[in-house]
């Protein structure tokens, strides 16, 4: 155990060099921009329109109230296009009655929620370290310095992914905390108690907005989880940095267009890149009709086990001979 | 002194599709000794290093280290063993020290001093705070041989040590290697293709050809077995003194040009032919005597095939 805290602290020591942190203060210098240019675009918004928000959200409703009679005449979509108004509608009624602001881009939450979607940059650099943690060895020949240890190999992957996860899960941290600062400064704390509106059986409810947040949180950290396993993976078999790192940046980014593609198959379900954003299941819509979260569920834990089972075999069969 | 093996390669076989690598090699290194591991390049000598640190599988026989085998009890076996495996290859955006922190966290045991103290040993003190790729490939290589000895292992194993030293560096490395051997006991084993070097560093010698050990012998026998030599003449009637070594030596080939003829006999026979010679009244200008050099003993095991 001390052993195993031993080769993280060493996996770390390499990974915390000058390019990661220029990754770190690229998150967040976008942190503190999309800052600046969301109280500007408020600041415009506001000077312009000057209406206060519940006048705002009742004008908001009398065209939702339009645009939902339109939708129930058409038919097709009309059953979730319809659910989705009356959603919104109760959502800004429960506002109005109890006096609660919209959060979105007006509160420090509201900030931190809008920037919550950086997390997608947490993925790719904690992919970028992750497709070179183990490649890196072999391209520069120092996995055999590290092999001729007394440890076993396994012993040794383990570190490499722990460390991996923990830097993603730092960069998170940073992610929240530089949010959180940044918000608080522009915004000021003072909406900081009110709470998120959640929709669940027709009815509207107060959720816990940093539970809310740390469950948007949650559910993007299982896309960065199979994402940097499945680089992970890469690193381990194909034993080389540019390789690895474009292959895992190429699947990153066209997984989605690939299931876009493949759509019109059933098995297109079984896809990694189907499973992937299990939000949907709470409000939205699945790839495929018929996915459920436990299906979802039982998919990513399938590619889960193969891609940590790849990684090990490989990384302990295969000779070291480079 | 009792001979104690540390590591022993028993039987051992390597197979990579059809082709026999290494084909049933079997010794023993010793504690205090330095043997030397020597063939030409490709002849198996790295992969055997590879074998004995669990790089490379074994397919087939056993290496065993102070007992334990590399096969099925690796991190016992493994812990007194301290090497480089071809380069030296560190982590060149770290400082030196830091490459040695981290073997130190592998091992689990090290203190702050003993770092210092082998810091202090391969004379890195000044340049240690320093990053690696600054460092020039000897100092790559001290730093290497540092990282080597900082668990005080029972058995060192170097792939081509000297390569990339300069002549100074590579006699302050034999020196060094001495000093290990004879005041700490470490067993020492050193591959090399220089066969001039492992003349001069190492006890024993095992020569390896196509993946086989096709010979093993002290430095000292293995120049000492045969005492022949060869002897150049130079005299004032090559063909005199070609029909007088005809009389002598029947069935001995003679090289002859110009004024020069050669023969390869024992070395005490010369006196024999300087008093023949004077008989026939051939007068001697020059003798030349060439003992065999471990690189033409090497040529005679190996058939003078330079890469296999």
């Amino acid at each position: 155990m001390r052993r195993m805290l031993n080769l993280i602290q060493n996996e770390n020591m390499k990974i915390f060099r000058m390019s990661t942190y220029i990754m770190l203060g690229l998150l967040i210098s976008i942190v503190i921009t999309y800052g600046f240019i969301s109280k500007n675009s408020m600041q415009r918004a506001s000077t312009s329109t000057n209406i206060d928000w519940k006048t705002q959200l009742t004008q908001q409703n009398t065209l939702m109230q339009k645009a939902l009679k339109q939708v129930q005449n058409q038919g097709i979509g009309a059953e979730q296009s319809s659910a989705a108004f009356k959603k919104i509608i109760k959502i800004n009624n429960y506002r109005i009655e109890h006096n609660l602001p919209p959060e979105q881009g007006k509160t420090v939450w509201g900030f931190v929620m809008d920037l919550s979607s950086a997390i997608s940059l947490v993925s790719l650099f904690s992919i970028i370290i992750a497709a070179g943690i183990v490649a890196r060895e072999f391209d520069s020949g120092t996995i055999k310095f590290l092999l001729i240890k007394p440890l076993k190999r396994w012993k040794v992957l383990l570190s490499k992914y722990l460390a991996v996860l923990l830097f993603a899960l730092d960069a998170l941290i940073i992610l929240f905390i530089a949010s959180f600062l940044v918000g608080g400064i522009f915004y000021g704390l003072s909406g900081v108690s009110e709470p998120y509106l959640g929709f669940s059986n027709g009815n509207v409810t107060e959720i816990n907005m940093l539970w809310h947040v740390f469950t948007i949180y949650a559910y993007a950290c299982v896309n960065l989880l199979m994402m940097v396993t499945l680089a992970f993976m890469i690193s381990s078999v194909f034993r080389n940095t540019s390789l690895a790192v474009g292959i895992s940046l190429f699947l990153m980014f066209t997984g989605n267009v690939l299931v876009n593609l493949l759509s019109q198959y059933s098995w297109v379900k079984y896809i990694l890149f189907s499973n992937l954003n299990l939000k949907v299941y709470t409000d939205g819509t699945p790839a495929v009709k018929g996915m459920t979260m436990t299906f979802s569920l039982l998919v990513l834990a399938a590619y889960f086990i193969l891609f940590n089972v790849i990684s090990w075999l490989v990384f302990i069969k295969r000779d070291v001979a480079t | 002194m009792q001979i104690k093996p540390i590591a022993q390669f028993k039987n051992v076989k390597k197979k990579i599709g059809k082709k026999m690598i290494i084909d049933d090699i079997s010794f023993d290194v010793n504690a205090g000794e330095i043997f030397g591991f020597l063939g030409p390049n490709g002849a198996g000598k790295t992969t055997a290093i590879r074998m004995l640190f669990g790089l490379v599988s074994i397919t087939e026989g056993e290496i065993l280290i102070n007992g334990f085998s590399i096969k099925n009890d690796y991190e016992k076996a493994i812990a007194s063993v301290g090497g480089i495996v071809e380069n030296p290859e560190m982590y060149r955006y770290l400082t030196g020290y830091k490459n040695l922190v981290h073997s130190a966290r592998m091992y689990g045991n090290i203190t702050k001093a003993r770092i210092d103290e082998v810091v202090a040993l391969v004379g890195l003190d000044q340049r240690i705070k320093d990053k690696v790729k600054t460092y020039s490939l000897g100092m790559c290589q001290r730093l290497g041989l540092a990282q080597a000895l900082l668990h005080k292992p029972t058995l060192i194993v170097l792939d081509e040590p000297t390569n990339g030293l300069d002549p100074a560096g590579i006699h302050e490395f034999r020196v060094h290697l001495r000093m290990l051997a004879e005041k700490e006991n470490i067993a020492i084993m050193v591959s090399s293709h220089q066969l001039s070097e492992m003349e001069l560093m190492c006890d024993r010698i095992g020569i390896i050809q196509n993946g086989k050990l096709i010979d093993i012998q002290t430095v000292n026998d293995f120049l000492a077995k045969d005492k022949a030599v060869r002897v150049t003449f130079t005299v004032d009637d090559v063909t005199k003194a070609k029909v007088s070594f005809n009389k002598m030596f029947k069935e001995q080939e003679t090289i002859d040009k110009e004024d020069k003829i050669s023969i390869t006999i024992d070395s005490n026979q010369i006196p024999d032919i300087i008093s023949a010679f004077e008989c026939e009244g051939i007068r001697i200008s020059g003798i030349d005597k060439q003992s065999k050099t471990l690189e033409e003993k090497f040529f005679d095991l190996t058939g003078g095939s330079g890469i296999a």
